[in-house]
């Protein structure tokens, strides 16, 4: 309670700052005096830069794990009845994920309050003028924190009190709580694309329309690519820490619960990895139609060569996810048919991963320049190989995970032979239709060629549709053969789980630079320009060092805040008794 | 085939095969590989390798028994031992000679294949009606357009747009003159940028390419500089058009035409 009313006040003294200082910087006098300032003495963008990224972290983090655990709640509730030892690993495993809520959302209200004030008085004109435009939103966004707030302490705090028949009171403060924490964000969305994609302003930056700023074109992109993103995030983030409970596990019960929670996290994680390339096109497109300077700029200039690092950082993910998904097999007595993939599947990943990450323009010494571009890696280097690659990657995981299913089971239905040659050959065609639409798209004007692009996302999604309801009825009454012996993960699994923890916190990091260094010179684009000292692009080595500072920050305050929710007992104190139902089953 | 021999080698062995395989081939391929790209590519092959040796405890156990020697073993997987053993420090050895041996080559640089140009500068090129789109573009323009690109680009981009002009072979660092005919050049960019990149020519370094400035920028009509200005703001479109009208592409147009106000 104490806990809840200090992050009550933190948020007031944040919403008392949203709302005052924009008054007090326009009673400054003139705009060119008013601009910047200098409060701290350090770089301003700087610390901007640090708090605005460790607030859109830890926001994330709390924002997404709700969705999935009260996902899981929902799916223990569901059971309840039916198959009530089942329910309980589910319940259990939502509130140890609930259990790093507290602390998380403690350090989210923290660094939005230091975010809120360095902004207004590092830039007070650029703040004044967002106040302007926004400030109707700067009134409702604290009002749904506070709103958010609540129902997430009680939803967490009411848990066992909200068993049995009042279940349904507990999961409806999840939903509340999950509404909120969507609005909230969507709020601040809008203003970070006002940045990037202003509109509802006139030439000259009058305010002509609120839903028209509210609602720019960067808006939805944005908020489909963090909703998504958030989730990927968050899973990671869980899977890390049942890797970490996992490796301290003192007994059995204990590190096949954590290895379930581990294996649930790199699901979702992986499940919504299948969307977060996308999402991330997506965004770019609206971009782009906004203006094509942004195109040039992402993908041919200055911010190039951050998509290559970027490329190789998220092929590092998937690769990790994929073998982590991979050495779960081993879990499953039986499973030696789907192990014999494996090897195929490895060599598809790697390949495609060459190709993602393969540079559009070389890095060369004298010796080695050929001028213009390599004939094959000039080739290989453009939009529609790369889409090749990255969709059939993420039809070989979602092959992989088809596999997992079958694994140590036999189908019983009498048309197991045709319909599993019927999946097989719809998913080989999902592959031939992504292949021929890339080598389409390749020859095609650009304007077609992202045409192209999202019909291999459509058919990947409609393939993986259409194949995964015929599995689920290809799986009805399948036998058993051998349990998952859930716990019998190797250690190396784990140490996977925290390494993709760090890797995916340090890519935030890395696109959060990104979407904010596309802007150039520009507050606000085209609008408002960014005339401080700090309006030049940093190198892409600073940046890297700026953005591993933030990643080492974050698990410093994170490991502190998971350390924190462990003093309330953990497995041996208040959720011992459901650990032990869950281990129960 | 490749498959089974690999799996009848102790897995070490077959390990450090797919690895030297997979360099010799990209060390091997003409046009020559950047070495940046292929130490990427290593990283991958080396990651699918590491996955592949350690996805079961027993290939784990293969692979580190594979070092330890054992009564009986044949003489064959006792040269491959020490075989690896004696090569891969030999490998190391040579990467980190190779790594900080002087050298008086010029430092590898990161080349922007679009430089960045801000919105505030592209806004200003207003595209003449007769060249704003595909659709506009006549016979005659692109007929004034061929005859200056022949007495001013093809010297370097070549006759096909090829980027192989008799003086082409004169560049090499980092680049050479573009090729308009790749996907990846003029098709990429829209009609302000192209023009845009005329006025500046190539303007990261003196070092990063010799396309001098053809035209004044939008801002400074009347500017002069050590460079002749050589075409008329018109000849400039009209060689635009021809570049795109002959290679077949056309320009990335803006999805729409961004005004605040009507948001």
């Amino acid at each position: 309670m104490r806990r809840t009313c200090a992050v009550l006040g933190l948020i007031a003294v944040a919403a008392a700052a949203a709302l005052l200082a924009p008054d007090a910087a326009l009673a400054q006098g003139t705009p060119a005096l008013r601009s910047y300032a200098d409060p701290v003495g350090a770089d301003s963008r700087l610390v901007v830069w640090i708090a605005a990224q460790l607030h859109l972290m830890f926001a994330a983090f709390v924002l997404a794990v709700p969705m999935f655990a009260l996902y899981l709640e929902c799916m223990g509730w569901r059971l309840a009845k039916r198959e009530p030892a089942t329910a309980a690993r589910y319940d259990w495993l939502a509130h140890e994920m609930a259990r790093l809520l507290p602390p998380a959302y403690s350090l989210t209200a923290i660094t939005g309050a230091f975010l809120g004030f360095a902004l207004f008085a590092a830039y007070p004109g650029f703040m004044g003028y967002m106040t302007n435009v926004f400030g109707p939103t700067f009134v409702v966004y604290p009002l749904f924190f506070v709103a958010e707030t609540l129902c997430l302490y009680l939803w967490y705090y009411a848990w066992n009190r909200l068993q049995g028949d009042r279940k349904w009171l507990h999961v409806m403060l999840g939903v509340l709580l999950n509404l909120f924490g969507t609005i909230v964000m969507f709020i601040a969305d809008a203003w970070a694309t006002f940045m990037m994609t202003p509109a509802g302003v006139d030439q000259s930056g009058n305010l002509i329309s609120l839903y028209a700023a509210v609602w720019n074109p960067g808006w939805m992109p944005l908020n489909i690519h963090r909703l998504v993103a958030n989730i990927t995030f968050g899973a990671l983030l869980c899977g890390a820490y049942a890797a970490y409970r996992f490796l301290l596990a003192a007994d059995d019960e204990e590190r096949a619960l954590y290895d379930w929670m581990g294996y649930t996290g790199n699901l979702i994680a992986l499940f919504t990895m299948l969307f977060l390339p996308f999402a991330g096109y997506y965004f770019g497109f609206e971009l782009f139609a906004f203006s094509a300077t942004y195109g040039v700029t992402l993908m041919g200039g200055v911010l190039s060569w951050l998509f290559i690092i970027q490329a190789i950082v998220i092929a590092s993910l998937f690769i990790g996810a994929a073998y982590y998904a991979w050495l779960g097999f081993l879990r499953i007595p039986g499973s030696e048919a789907q192990q014999r993939w494996v090897p195929a599947f490895n060599i598809i990943l790697i390949l495609g991963f060459m190709v993602w990450a393969t540079p559009h323009t070389m890095a060369a010494s004298i010796e080695e320049s050929t001028g213009g571009f390599h004939p094959l890696l000039g080739a290989l280097g453009l939009m529609a190989p790369k889409m090749i690659a990255v969709t059939l990657i993420l039809l070989v995981l979602y092959v992989s995970y088809l596999l997992y299913r079958h694994a140590g089971r036999i189908l019983t239905v009498p048309w197991a032979k045709t319909g599993s040659l019927v999946q097989w050959g719809l998913i080989a065609l999902t592959g031939a239709a992504i292949i021929g639409l890339g080598i389409y798209g390749y020859f095609a004007p650009a304007h077609i060629r992202i045409q192209t692009s999202i019909w291999q996302i459509l058919v990947l999604i409609g393939g993986i549709v259409v194949t995964f309801v015929l599995d689920q009825f290809l799986l009805a009454g399948a036998r058993t053969q051998a349990a998952v012996r859930w716990g019998t993960m190797p250690r190396r699994g784990q140490y996977v789980l925290i390494a993709l923890a760090f890797i995916i916190v340090w890519l935030m990091g890395l696109m959060g630079y990104a979407r904010s260094a596309v802007r150039l010179n520009w507050h606000i684009f085209g609008l408002m320009e960014d005339t401080s000292a700090g309006a030049g692009l940093p190198s892409l080595g600073e940046a890297a060092i700026v953005i591993t500072g933030i990643t080492l920050i974050f698990f410093v305050l994170l490991a502190g805040s998971f350390a924190i929710s462990g003093l309330s007992g953990g497995s041996k104190g208040a959720h011992g008794s459901e650990r032990r139902a869950a281990t129960a089953s | 085939m490749i498959g089974r021999l690999l799996r009848q080698l102790p897995l070490p062995t077959g390990a450090f095969l797919v690895l030297a395989a997979a360099y010799i081939a990209l060390k091997l391929a003409r046009p020559v590989i950047p070495g940046s790209v292929i130490l990427l590519y290593m990283g991958f092959v080396l990651a699918g390798v590491v996955i592949h040796v350690t996805l079961t405890d027993e290939r784990i156990r293969r692979f580190r028994d594979f070092f330890v020697p054992a009564a009986g073993e044949e003489t064959g997987v006792r040269l491959q031992r020490y075989g690896l053993l004696l090569v891969l420090p030999l490998v190391v050895a040579w990467g980190t000679y190779d790594a900080t041996r002087p050298s008086y080559a010029p430092p590898i640089e990161i080349f922007q294949r679009h430089p960045t140009a801000g919105d505030e500068v592209l806004s200003r090129i207003k595209v003449p009606d007769w060249a704003a789109s595909p659709a506009r573009w006549n016979a005659d323009t692109v007929a004034k357009g061929k005859i200056v690109y022949a007495a001013n680009c093809a010297v370097c981009h070549g006759d096909n747009l090829d980027g192989l002009g008799p003086a082409a072979e004169g560049f090499r660092y980092p680049i050479r003159p573009a090729n308009f005919r790749d996907v990846g050049t003029i098709a990429q960019l829209t009609l302000p940028y192209v023009y845009w990149r005329l006025t500046v020519g190539g303007i990261q370094n003196q070092f990063n390419s010799a396309m001098p400035r053809w035209v004044a920028p939008a801002d400074a009509p009347n500017a002069t500089t050590l460079h002749t200005y050589d075409l008329t703001p018109d000849e400039a479109w009209q060689v635009i058009v021809y570049i795109y009208k002959a290679t077949g592409f056309e320009p990335r147009l803006e999805a729409e035409v961004v005004d605040h106000s009507k948001h």
